[in-house]
């Protein structure tokens, strides 16, 4: 019996009259072509199943790319040591969940060296491939290939953007042994899930700070994955592990033209909601943005939402209070963390910095990085590239302006800030309007990461 | 692509009902035109704030964003000429980072060094970034019709982006329709329908057995254009929108602009067997691409039908064999033999087609070298004695 990859699935060939693939786990019959097929995901343990019922396979999937050779070994912490142990130990399948700032990625590289066979890497920005690139070249001597971001490029360790391995992985599915997913907290929601599905690769490491909470996401992703195989909270790591903070929160207050215009638009879209509500009491927000967009009324008040975060995004008691913060604090390194593209350019001209936004290229975001390690900027404006993942690692103020992605986008940007060096203290200030959504949503933030 | 936010649809039970634009779209598409004309030289955001407003006259909103998407996407940028965008950021910011004078007197130092107008740093800082970039109206605009068929084809593609599976009845063309889904990956099988009904092609990817998914929707998108180019065709398609799998039907009367021409003919060896007919064949009508023939679970598809002018009952179908393994050629044979098509002649490259005669005797092969010798195939023709 054979069992072929064909595009991201497997194909059994050649059946002994004896088998019933249908008692199977996982293996459909395929109509189509009139054979057996099982998802990618499933080449090794349809191929051990088989074995137990004595059946002998003279072909079947394994990594096509050649194992990657040249590792210097790689120096974990205690705390990362035992991460990658209780991972290894579990057949090299799961998830390890360690703060930000906490060197997840050296328990990757680690494992990179370890299992020695061929590996795809994903992370979900293209910022972030570059930076996996460069750091895999401080451990690993060999040819890295990258996906995405213009690069298409194939060696015994890949790169790859969440969306690139999405689109390719029918043809690249039976090309790895290893597959590390940073950030894995993006997949279990069937958004991007075929990419791991259709790869044969058995071994897996997920690395996330922020993963699902119990539940059908967090099912599928230890089904594709593997389950949490150890956990760390902030809290429980050594003290020199993450830099030091201080947390500000400034309140601040609209100028009374804008608070009427931000209270008239909030509740129009309270009002609509409510009524919504009414009829669909168990519907989420997505929902009625979603149901909303059919009608008049509906649109007024999405409308009046998104109004309603534009002004939230920066107000002038906001732009007030940046400039004097940058006044103050010009001899630090700072991070501005804004809501969306359009105020980063608008902060980036006012205040002459850099934005480093997804629609900066590649070479571009480079060269701005290493101007801000070199010191010769001083500070970034970023509304989404630098709130996950993307190392910078002297960057000691965060000043969030604004944000849209809630507890873990939070929990992400302060993370940038804490990676440990002599002396350092890091300072996070957050500028919170009052009388607005952001006084809740900035208390609960807190208390997730404090949590 | 159409965002899925953007696709004008009616839902009706499981059913999407995709809003075309119309004739009766035209005096605000020309509005819209208009608008686009009023903000050349602007950033594209500004143009995207105004048009989150009202327009002068009432357009339905998702139509409305659907023609306003693809405006932007024919619309051209405008390029400085005397600076690199990148280039101006970085010496600017790095100034601004070293130096302490006041943020305007920064901007003058950095045009003068750069020796661009001071009043042009501004404008030109993130002009090549997508939502800044300056809008610059394309050599040839476009006119209302122009861009009402860009804006049906853009949001009957969107929506099959989110197909998981396709199935189309179609007559004519339908060679180019499989060719195309094969080369995407996609896995195609053939359903016969009685009554000489065309047949039904099931298109899908590998994967789609396990989920409904909408990996492949881009190729399944990509076929579309080709559509227009069958004589006929019925597709029904199950598409992802507003978080469910809804039904969404289209056919040869759904306003889809069609891709260009395809080539007429796959080969040079077909292309010029087609010139010397021309010659050869007087007495007969030479059809290209005829029907294609069910062989159980595949369709065939002869290259040419010969039909007799004066006694049209006299057909003869003609298939050129391009292969390339002697496996491949067996499997061809075998479901050629399947098709039951006593009246077909197989041309054969000579160097490949040994021992293949025997076991289909109802075939006629005509081996060849090079090329097709039209007068030897039309003798094989006359042979048949049909």
């Amino acid at each position: 019996m054979r069992l072929l990859f064909d595009r991201g699935t497997i194909v059994l060939h050649d059946l002994p009259s004896s088998l019933d693939p249908s008692i199977i786990p996982g293996v459909l019959w395929d109509p189509r072509i009139a054979a057996w097929r099982a998802p990618g995901r499933l080449a090794y343990p349809l191929a051990s199943e088989l074995r137990r019922r004595d059946v002998r396979l003279s072909d079947r999937p394994h990594p096509q790319l050649s194992p990657p050779t040249g590792f210097q070994p790689v120096a974990l912490r205690p705390y990362q040591q035992a991460a990658f142990d209780a991972w290894h130990e579990a057949g090299r399948r799961g998830i390890v969940v360690l703060p930000t700032g906490s060197g997840k990625t050296r328990i990757a590289f680690a494992a990179l060296a370890a299992t020695r066979t061929p590996a795809l890497c994903l992370v979900p920005t293209r910022a972030l491939l570059q930076q996996w690139a460069n750091e895999l070249g401080k451990y690993y001597g060999g040819p890295i290939g990258c996906l995405g971001d213009g690069q298409r490029s194939l060696a015994p360790i890949t790169v790859a953007t969440f969306a690139s391995a999405y689109r390719n992985m029918a043809l690249l599915g039976d090309r790895f042994g290893l597959l590390i997913v940073d950030e894995a907290h993006h997949f279990g929601n069937a958004r991007h899930d075929e990419a791991l599905d259709m790869a044969i690769a058995p071994l897996r490491l997920g690395l996330t700070a922020t993963p699902p909470a119990p539940g059908p996401t967090l099912q599928r992703l230890s089904t594709l994955i593997g389950p949490v195989r150890f956990e760390l909270k902030i809290s429980e790591l050594p003290e020199d592990s993450l830099a030091p903070f201080d947390r500000i929160t400034q309140p601040l207050w609209l100028e009374p033209e804008e608070q009427r215009t931000y209270d008239d638009l909030r509740t129009l879209y309270r009002g609509a909601f409510a009524a919504f509500r009414i009829t669909h009491p168990v519907a989420k927000w997505d929902d009625f943005i979603r149901i909303a967009a059919n009608t008049d009324s509906g649109r007024r008040a999405i409308a009046a939402w998104r109004s309603c975060q534009r002004l939230l995004a920066f107000p002038r008691c906001k732009q007030q209070a940046l400039a004097t913060w940058l006044q103050r604090l010009s001899d630090r390194k700072t991070l501005i963390f804004v809501a969306d593209n359009d105020t980063a350019y608008r902060v980036a001209r006012e205040h002459l910095l850099m934005p480093l936004t997804c629609e900066i290229g590649r070479r571009e975001r480079s060269v701005m990085l290493e101007h801000f390690r070199s010191g010769k900027i001083r500070a970034l404006v970023s509304a989404q590239v630098l709130n996950e993942g993307l190392d910078v690692p002297d960057a000691d103020v965060g000043i969030v302006v604004a944000g849209r992605g809630g507890e873990r986008e939070h929990t992400q940007r302060v993370g940038r800030l804490l990676r440990p060096s002599d002396g350092k203290r890091a300072l996070v200030v957050e500028l919170v309007v009052q009388q607005s959504t952001e006084v809740q949503n900035a208390d609960k933030r807190w208390s997730r990461l404090v949590a | 692509m159409l965002p899925e936010s953007d696709i004008p649809i009616r839902l009706v039970d499981n059913e999407a009902h995709l809003d075309f634009l119309g004739a009766q779209d035209d005096p605000w598409l020309r509005l819209l035109i208009a608008e686009f004309d009023r903000f050349e030289g602007f950033p594209r955001r500004q143009l995207s704030e105004a048009l989150a407003g009202p327009m002068p006259r009432p357009a339905p909103q998702w139509k409305r964003r659907a023609a306003a998407r693809i405006l932007f996407r024919l619309w051209d940028r405008e390029r400085p000429q005397a600076i690199q965008p990148a280039l101006l950021r970085e010496v600017l910011f790095r100034c601004a980072a070293q130096s302490k004078a006041e943020r305007a007197r920064v901007r003058e130092e950095t045009a003068f060094v750069l020796q661009i107008p001071p009043e042009q740093l501004s404008r030109w800082l993130f002009c090549d970034l997508p939502s800044e970039r300056l809008m610059k109206r394309p050599t040839a605009s476009p006119s209302p019709q122009v861009l009402r068929q860009e804006t049906n084809l853009a949001i009957a593609q969107a929506a099959l982006m989110r197909a998981a599976t396709v199935s189309i009845d179609l007559v004519g063309n339908a060679r180019a329709i499989v060719r195309l889904a094969r080369l995407r990956g996609l896995l195609c099988s053939v359903m016969a329908q009685p009554n000489h009904a065309p047949p039904t092609l099931s298109l899908s990817g590998p994967y789609a057995l396990f989920r409904h998914t909408i990996l492949y929707g881009k190729a399944l998108a990509e076929l579309l254009p080709r559509l227009a180019w069958c004589n006929r065709y019925e597709l029904r398609a199950q598409c992802r929108l507003q978080g469910r799998l809804r039904d969404v039907f289209l056919d040869q009367d759904s306003p889809i602009a069609p891709a260009k021409e395809p080539k007429p003919f796959d080969s040079k060896l077909e292309q010029r067997l087609a010139d010397d007919l021309q010659q050869h064949a007087t007495e007969w009508h030479i059809i290209r691409e005829p029907e294609p023939l069910t062989a159980g679970k595949h369709l065939i598809f002869p290259d040419f039908l010969f039909q007799h002018r004066l006694h049209p009952e006299r057909r003869v179908l003609v298939e050129l064999a391009g292969f390339w393994t002697p496996e491949y050629l067996s499997q061809k044979f075998a479901r050629l033999a399947a098709s039951n098509a006593p009246n077909l002649i197989v041309c054969v490259d000579a160097e490949r087609a040994c021992g293949v005669q025997a076991a289909h005797e109802t075939l006629r092969l005509l081996p060849y070298r090079g090329h097709v010798d039209a007068k030897a195939l039309m003798a094989k023709v006359e042979g048949l004695g049909i």
